[in-house]
């Protein structure tokens, strides 16, 4: 297996990373406006991503990682949202400031996306083939013959049984593991460099779930790919990722390398977010939940978020909003108290 | 699954038992606020609700207090003035037979209110009852119900209503009496588009698991279908019933107009567009304001029933 | 061991399957096919399985929402799988269900307290007509609630909240069993402690018995006493939980097990790791025999035509049931210590699988047909060192 951090890899369209970094996000707001005022989705929230990386996002409903994701791909829809500042810089490129042509160019041949319903994300009317040519059709102008067998070739990449008579098969005729394969077939048909995957295997049973988790990661070391995986999954995470963030009410509130995170967090929202797993190798542990509500995006606690529902809450944190600092090296966090969380 | 706009709170400051839920203060006022609390709040911002409550607010008053309008006897003729252009004496002018045209299309409102009124109250409770018990008990009702409205909607509606009146002629020709029959023969041509209307309703709220879970609490069928399938599903068939109200009133005005509905001496707009319509091209202003009236009432439903499918349309949340 | 309370023997439900023109009856979906199992006061047995294994269905037959096409269901030794009337609404005060989804499992158009004040009104002989506001507010009050929300509308509350309502209104006739449909697998991660910390808190102070039927096997073991598998309508292991998770004999717990991810990274590539090949068969055309052979690794010709019986089994440190002829314990939760092994089916005939599902199947799951390599594993367990 080749080591993906040798030789950056130009993409179809040209771009290069700079020194191995595919996704620069810094400083990103989004707001939505509706009617009850303005809900502040993302507030201030940067990360990196690298060649081969894998990233993880971690939030619960709310947290705006999806809205994160959705504003990467460029796929939010602009009234009601808004991105008043920050920057998504891919391979140096700053998609915010780009023009939509360009950018949609990008969009699926350079960065793509897989959601968590692929019977929704599917077109039901047209056979599973001709939507993964389309991506060919679309973006590299191929003919209808070529676009078709390049959609078998990928149908059989992703184990799709019987690809070539199946190939014209409608998507409620498969399975729900099927039709995410389907998807994750489109999402990398034009060898991107970045996917996303928001949830992918949440609404899948979980041998089916391990079965897509393998193919993706399969896939990503074969293509060199970056992966930003976007889940509330904890054993998920463990399991795939390399670094990975916590989103709490648009912010982030740690970041780190997983096994870091996982051994000793450093936020108290992280520190209970694990407590109040239950985890399939014990029993009889407590359950420590965290007590009351995510914040209304409406509007969000003065100082802290988290300060309502914190157990190590001081009044600074009702009144500071804590940033995002080094309490101990490669590690980030946002609390007032991060080296007492880290050391227990 | 987002809630970034829930302002309820989970809240137990006191009692001794687990802190799973502590007071965020994020919640809004302590109101307790219904569907039907939020749809006229939503009601009361459309500007269409408002015009069209304006109008038929007009209209109803017309209705039961015709003198508020206007001193003239409706039935006071003056031949003399026949056809008579618009003056400060008659301010629509004269009809044929000297008639006051305002007086007349004042008092001409009660007719057409009655029949749509009527009609939409009988329409909505037989169609709307029969949709549910055929949607409820499903299996062979389901499907005889629906063919039986199937051979209803095959008749034209205007037909069917000049048939029935036709054949009824003889019967209760006073005032009421023709209104009554009036009102008999929209509802029974009316019933079926409601029904379909209330049984596929039932069918979207039949799966829902609060209904199975009455059912686990051992509801008897018609607490379920009084308490939880109606209140559910008569949305959409009573904004289609709000503008079915003008065609039911357009249609009165047709029957009447054909001779068959309504007829002199009683007044209503459709008599009035009738008797006026000889004159159409010589003095039209017999006829534009019976039909003025009549088109600004159903106007008016019209607009009341889409506002409130507007107001009750929980996506537009 | 307390008294059973709940008893299911041989219960089966199946749909029947109908097609053309008349409408005749072409097949039928045995979503429970052939499930027997006690469950004792106070005791919390799990239902696992995944999508189409049936699990819901049988909730919804022991709850007497659907009738048991044959089979019997007894509660307190009383066989009331034919009850109806009277008598079935008199059980309804002792069995009750805790639906999965929030946001469909509470009428919209009535208040909290209406909701939960329902059952009182049905049963008016569980608490006279004063006493039932209080008795409302005292419920809300348990489940964590303000009792001061009960004129409130469900859209007013957050889906952990409501679900908090829906176990409210289970409770509210004081019933000994309650049957838990999913209840916490639609909320959030943080949420779930929550709900699942109430349920653990009011089994001990009601000396409630649960049914609990979920598919996240890690809320599952945090919960249960004993732990049923089920498989396409049938039940495939079942024991204490601590039976079924560090020593399971199936080779479908097993594969299960092992699919599940741990929360602990230092874990990653460490345990036991079952590949299941292709999708599960059609509950319309089960498979012959064992119903798990076709994507078995230890299947031999036997599975294909016996169909094992759900008995005692040595389980390497005592026994349970499991409905396996070759049935082996497997430690799969746990981290191995030695190599990786890796499982894979080796297929000899590609039609043999007998899941092809007929016209008309509701489920529109696709049956694998391909070959996979075998990757040099022979069937039957404990052989290290086969690696790739």
């Amino acid at each position: 297996m080749t080591d993906a951090t040798t030789k950056p890899r130009t993409t179809e369209l040209g771009y290069e990373p700079v020194d191995g970094r595919l996704l620069d996000v810094e400083d990103l707001f989004v707001e939505f406006n509706t009617e009850e005022g303005t809900a502040r989705a993302i507030n201030g929230v940067s990360f990196t991503l690298d060649q081969g990386e894998s990233l993880a996002i971690i939030g619960e409903s709310g947290s705006g990682k999806s809205v994160t994701a959705q504003a990467i791909m460029g796929i939010l829809d602009v009234p009601p949202a808004s991105i008043p500042s920050g920057h998504i810089r891919y391979c140096g490129n700053d998609l915010l400031s780009m023009p939509e042509e360009q950018r949609r160019k990008i969009r699926g041949a350079e960065i793509a996306m897989i959601f968590q319903d692929a019977l929704s994300s599917l077109n039901p009317v047209f056979p599973v083939g001709w939507q993964i040519a389309e991506m060919f059709r679309q973006h590299r102008g191929m003919n209808k013959s070529d676009a078709l067998d390049q959609a078998v070739r990928l149908m059989e990449r992703v184990s799709i049984p019987a690809a070539r008579e199946r190939v014209k098969a409608y998507p409620h005729q498969f399975s729900g593991g099927m039709r995410q394969r389907i998807m994750i077939a489109m999402a990398i048909a034009l060898d991107p460099a970045v996917l996303i995957a928001d949830e992918p295997t949440t609404a899948l049973d979980v041998t089916v779930q391990a079965q897509i988790m393998a193919l993706l990661q399969e896939l990503q070391d074969e293509r060199k790919m970056g992966l930003i995986l976007i889940t509330h999954d904890l054993g998920v995470v463990a399991d795939v990722a390399d670094r990975a963030v916590i989103m709490y009410a648009g912010r982030l509130v740690e970041k780190s390398d997983v096994f870091d995170l996982y051994a000793n967090p450093a936020h108290p929202y992280t520190e209970g977010l694990i407590d109040s797993i239950p985890r399939l190798d014990q029993k009889g542990q407590v359950l420590n939940a965290i007590g009351g509500l995510p914040p209304n995006l409406l509007n969000i606690p003065p100082g802290c978020p988290f300060n309502p529902r914190c157990p190590r809450v001081q009044d600074i944190c009702r009144t500071d909003v804590p940033p995002l600092r080094e309490p101990a090296p490669g590690r980030l966090s946002a609390c007032h108290f991060a080296e007492e969380v880290l050391n227990g | 699954m987002t809630d970034t706009t829930e302002t309820g709170t989970a809240v137990r400051t006191d009692g001794p038992q687990t802190d799973e839920t502590r007071d965020l203060g994020t919640g809004g006022p302590e109101k307790a606020r219904s569907l039907g609390a939020d749809a006229r709040r939503q009601l009361a911002k459309s500007p269409l609700f408002w015009i069209s409550a304006v109008l038929i607010t007009i209209f109803v008053l017309m209705a039961i207090w015709p003198s508020l309008f206007t001193n003239t006897n409706p039935s006071e003729a003056i031949l003399q003035e026949s056809r008579a252009l618009p003056s400060s004496d008659a301010w629509f002018g004269r009809d044929i037979q000297g008639y006051d045209v305002y007086a007349r299309t004042v008092y001409g409102a009660r007719a057409s209110i009655l029949v749509g009124v009527f009609t939409t109250l009988f329409t909505v409770t037989v169609g709307g009852a029969i949709g549910v018990i055929a949607a409820y008990n499903g299996g062979w009702l389901d499907s005889l119900v629906s063919r039986i409205a199937d051979v209803f909607f095959g008749i034209p509606f205007i037909l069917g209503a000049i048939l029935l009146m036709t054949s009824l002629a003889d019967v209760l020709n006073n005032y009421f009496g023709i209104i009554f029959k009036v009102v008999l023969a929209l509802t029974i041509f009316g019933w079926p588009s409601l029904a379909r209307l209330m049984r596929s309703s039932v069918f979207q709220v039949m799966p829902n698991d609060y209904i199975q879970a009455a059912r686990a609490l051992g509801a008897s069928p018609w607490r379920i279908i009084r308490s939880h399938i109606i209140p559910n599903a008569m949305g959409p068939m009573i904004v289609v019933a709000t503008i079915n109200l003008g065609v039911y009133i357009s249609v009165e005005a047709t029957l009447s107009f054909l001779g068959i509905g309504l007829q002199p001496p009683v007044i209503s707009w459709g008599v009035s567009i009738n008797d006026a319509i000889v004159g159409l091209r010589t003095t039209p202003h017999m006829l534009f304001f019976p039909s003025l009236f009549l088109s600004l009432t159903i106007l008016a439903f019209i607009m009341l029933g889409d506002a409130v499918r507007d107001a009750f349309d929980p996506k537009t949340r | 061991m307390a008294d059973v309370i709940l008893s299911a023997q041989g219960v089966k439900k199946h749909y029947p399957i109908k097609s053309g023109i008349l409408r005749r009856t072409t097949g039928w979906v045995k979503a429970v096919d052939g499930v027997t199992f006690d469950l004792h006061e106070g005791e919390t047995l799990g239902i696992v399985g995944e999508s189409g294994c049936g699990k819901s269905t049988l909730g919804r037959v022991l709850m007497r929402l659907e009738e048991p096409t044959e089979g019997k269901v007894l509660f307190g030794g009383e066989d009331f799988s034919n009850a109806s009337g009277s008598a079935l609404r008199k059980l309804r005060r002792n069995i009750q269900i805790v639906f999965q989804d929030p946001y469909t499992s509470l009428n919209p158009r009535m208040t909290v307290g209406d909701i939960i004040g329902e059952p009182l009104d049905i049963h008016p002989d569980v608490v006279p007509k004063q006493g039932r506001r209080k008795r409302v507010q005292e419920l809300l009050d348990v489940v964590g609630l303000n009792p001061e929300h009960i004129n409130r509308y469900p859209h007013q509350f957050s889906g952990g909240q409501r679900q908090r309502i829906g176990i409210a209104r289970g409770i509210a006739l004081n019933p000994k069993v309650l049957i838990c449909d999913e209840p916490v697998s639609a909320l959030d991660v943080s949420v779930q402690a929550q709900v699942v910390n109430l349920m653990q808190q009011l089994q001990d102070e009601l000396g409630l018995a649960y049914l609990f039927i979920a598919h996240d096997l890690s809320v599952v073991r945090h919960i249960s006493d004993r732990v049923g598998v089920m498989y396409l309508g049938r039940i495939a292991e079942l024991g204490e939980e601590a039976e079924v998770y560090e020593r399971p004999t199936h080779p479908y717990t097993q594969a299960l097990l092992s699919a599940v991810p741990v929360p602990d990274p230092t874990l990653r590539g460490k345990r036991e790791q079952i590949v299941l090949v292709g999708d599960v068969p059609s509950p319309a055309n089960p498979p012959s025999g064992c119903r798990f052979h076709t994507r078995c690794w230890k299947a031999q010709d036997k599975c294909s035509t016996e169909e094992p019986q759900l008995e005692m089994r040595p389980d390497g440190s005592g026994e349970h049931e499991s409905a396996c002829h070759f049935a082996e314990p497997l430690n799969v939760v746990h981290a191995e210590p030695e190599e990786l092994q890796h499982h894979f089916r080796e297929r000899e005939d590609p039609t043999d699988d007998g899941s092809a599902p007929p016209a008309g199947t509701p489920s529109g799951d696709s049956p694998f047909e391909g070959h996979y390599v075998d990757e040099g594993v022979e069937p039957g367990l404990g052989d290290a060192g086969n690696r790739p």
